[in-house]
């Protein structure tokens, strides 16, 4: 009876291993073009008007935003494929510097700075920081910011500049990933200033965003191109190149940005701003984003226990050595903060490899090592915890080692491990929104991405909230019922 | 080593750092014969026997069982064991499996027997401790008699040839004794070689052939039952007789 219901529980599980990675399989087959080169661009979901995602996390809609449209454009005339890596503009440089992506193509601003580092297309747009402050602030100039505090996008020329002249004005300045919850900062009087690229800010204003711009005159104003990884990607640099002299040459670059930048056609259409109308509006981007996560979950543990598995074995057998290794890394993957682990496996890796980690494979790697870690800790801890006689009586019988382990001492120290197991599934599925930060289009990157189009971020981090806590509640009485049946 | 002797101990040496629990024991059993060994605790007999079947690791001398040296480390020490037994005070049941599945699983994993083999022997060994009916009983839900004799079913389905038991009552009700004791009396009159670490002088002076007196980490005395309760010679065995049997 007790043994039949483990049966099943493995199948269950390894029936949904089995679809999942078949799915995963399959998928990029489907995708899998003919002969025409497809290349990878790294973008800024949040950067307005240059990229505007979709409800689907896409860029299939009308107003796919300025660098959007003139890469489909260009992709058509110059014969390529190419897809999407939207994350913040931090993680595009560091991606295209690991390789990860072929080009940048996120309102990159071209500086002395950059341009030793990567190469550049020839720019289409002229770009400058603005200064923009909430509506109903009082500050007029830059001399009021003494002792304020200040915002800008890491890595942007508007940070450069705010370093540049920190000095001079005397603020503190804080970084943020996106222009949506930088804005906001500003909105809620966290900070008192934000620097950033012009058209972005006017493109958020016009679209609702409750600040004003107080710069006349664009600062720094930048040429805006794709950047390349310095002397690689000949072919493509060309490419591009190609296409935007098509582009200047018969007015269609203007046409596109005048499209984003002088009428309004492109601000959006008003939409149902409830719970239940940005429910239905989202349904979509947030089931996909669910899926990812439940995905990583699953897949994250099946890892992470064979992982565990074998750090708590090696940390229980009768050899020092087996013993220290499980320890040190059982040691190492506690202590590195997960966020960190994802970031050297996905954007520090390749530098040493040679070649990129894909993002979905960085993502479970991270889970399989951070939690196993934990994992193996458990593991470790329940079969310590069986019975020495246990152990006495199996060998006594001449049972070697493995056999006593095997079939004594593991059966009763899974049964001791199942509550502390069932917290760290739940906490792995807490984990996986860490992979946001790599660009993981999971329910929490879903949400980023979705607010950064609409600006609802009180409710549609409410409704993600909720999502979570339902799938934790739905795993918990899982749970429970196993453990009833069980004992 | 010697021919005539099953299991024979020369010059063991024990100690937990600088604790010497066992200091250098001699002893030797003949095939058949059931030894009992008594004394206060804390005098080296359990760890003694434990030293039998290496579940402790003397630090020198020699154990030999059928004429392999336990303390040689060519010898494959868990195709020893499967030739002895052992019952443990605690009766250390596996609590996640049956009772059948208890007794089965050593021979059946081991190869000696085969699944539907297995379990006819453990049936016929849980019929000789009395607790056929308790075949398909989850351990735990027995009582600690009971759980004691399925214990000493699950050794004999080895079909060892030397018992080891370690203090196997003290750890039960005094109504649950008779019937554990019943059953290695039983196993003693078929011509088990058993060595017995146990307070039941009852049991000493009627079942054993030899009754050994620890005392310090030593035997300090040896004979037949009569020898020792009767006519001990040691102010030691006198002292200890006194105080377990004038209670």
């Amino acid at each position: 009876m007790q043994r039949n219901n483990w049966k099943k529980l493995i199948a269950a599980f390894v029936a949904i291993l089995g679809i999942v990675v078949g799915w995963q399989v399959v998928e990029p087959q489907r995708v899998s073009a003919a002969d025409e080169p497809t290349y990878t661009f790294a973008t800024n979901n949040t950067f307005e008007p240059f990229e505007i995602q979709d409800s689907k996390g896409g860029y299939s809609g009308k107003n796919p935003g300025i660098e959007i449209e003139i890469l489909k454009k260009i992709a058509k005339h110059e014969h390529f494929k190419y897809k999407f890596k939207p994350m913040s503009f931090n993680g595009d440089l560091q991606a295209l510097e690991s390789g990860q992506v072929d080009a940048v193509i996120a309102g990159m601003s071209v500086t002395d700075e950059r341009k030793e580092k990567y190469d550049f297309s020839t720019p289409y747009y002229t770009d400058g920081v603005v200064m923009a402050v909430a509506k109903d602030s009082n500050i007029k100039s830059m001399k009021q910011l003494r002792g304020k505090t200040v915002s800008a996008k890491a890595g942007t020329s508007a940070a450069i500049y705010l370093k540049d002249n920190q000095k001079k004005y005397g603020y503190k300045i804080r970084y943020f990933d996106s222009s949506n919850t930088m804005w906001n900062d500003v909105k809620t009087g966290n900070t008192a200033a934000t620097f950033d690229d012009g058209p972005v800010l006017e493109y958020g204003i016009k679209n609702g965003v409750p600040l004003k711009i107080l710069t006349k005159k664009p600062i720094n104003a930048q040429p805006i191109a794709v950047g390349f990884q310095k002397g690689k990607n000949l072919a493509l640099q060309k490419k591009i190149n190609d296409g935007i002299k098509w582009l200047n040459d018969t007015g269609q670059m203007k046409q596109i940005i005048d499209k984003y930048t002088k009428d309004t056609k492109a601000s959006k259409t008003s939409i149902d701003r409830t719970f239940m109308g940005l429910l239905e509006a989202n349904r979509g981007a947030l089931l996909r984003g669910l899926w990812m996560t439940i995905e990583l979950t699953v897949i994250g543990i099946i890892f992470a226990m064979i992982f565990g598995i074998i750090l708590g074995v090696l940390g229980i057998v009768n050899n020092k050595f087996a013993n220290a290794i499980s320890s040190t890394l059982i040691y190492i993957f506690r202590g590195i903060p997960m966020i960190v682990l994802a970031f050297f496996i996905y954007m520090g890796l390749p530098n040493v490899i040679g070649h990129k980690v894909p993002l979905f494979l960085a993502g479970i790697i991270t889970l399989a090592l951070d939690e196993g870690a934990y994992i193996g800790a458990i593991v470790k801890g329940g079969f310590e915890s069986v019975n020495v006689g246990q152990w006495e009586a199996a060998r006594s019988l001449g049972l070697p080692y493995s056999k006593a382990l095997i079939k004594v001492i593991a059966p009763q120290g899974f049964k001791l491990m199942v509550p502390s197991l069932v917290n760290q599934f739940i906490i792995t599925l807490k984990d996986t929104s860490i992979l946001s930060a790599i660009g993981v289009m999971e329910l929490t990157q879903t949400g980023t991405v979705i607010i950064s189009q609409n600006m609802e971020g009180f409710k549609m981090w409410t409704i993600i909230a909720v999502i979570y806590i339902i799938i934790i509640t739905l795993l918990t009485w899982l749970s429970n019922y196993v453990q009833k049946r069980m004992a | 080593m010697d021919k005539r002797y099953k299991v024979q101990v020369k010059d063991l040496h024990k100690s937990y750092g600088s604790n010497e629990v066992l200091k250098g024991i001699n002893l030797n059993v003949k095939p058949n014969e059931v030894v009992c060994m008594i004394g206060p605790s804390g005098s080296g007999k359990s760890t003694f026997l434990r030293c039998i079947n290496k579940l402790e690791e003397p630090n020198s001398g020699h154990v030999y069982v059928d004429g392999y040296d336990i303390a040689d480390p060519q010898v494959n020490i868990n195709k020893v064991r499967e030739n002895i037994g052992m019952v443990f005070q605690h009766f250390n049941l596996f609590p996640n499996m049956s009772v059948l599945d208890n007794i089965t699983l050593a021979p059946v994993q081991l190869g000696k027997m085969d699944k539907d083999e297995a379990q006819q022997a453990a049936m016929h060994y849980l019929d000789l401790v009395g607790l056929q009916d308790k075949a398909n009983a989850n351990p735990t839900k027995l009582s600690g008699g009971q759980q004691q004799r399925v214990a000493i079913a699950r050794a004999l389905a080895m079909k060892p040839d030397v018992m080891l038991f370690d203090e196997p009552t003290s750890a039960l009700d005094p109504e649950m004794v008779g019937d554990v004791l019943e059953v290695m009396k039983r196993l003693a009159q078929q011509g088990m070689t058993m060595i017995v670490v146990t307070h039941e002088m009852g049991f000493a002076k009627q079942v054993a052939d030899r009754v050994v007196f620890f005392h310090d980490g030593d035997i300090r005395e040896q004979g037949t039952p009569e020898d020792i309760f009767d006519h001990p010679q040691q102010a030691d065995t006198k002292n200890f007789l006194d105080k377990v049997l004038n209670v």
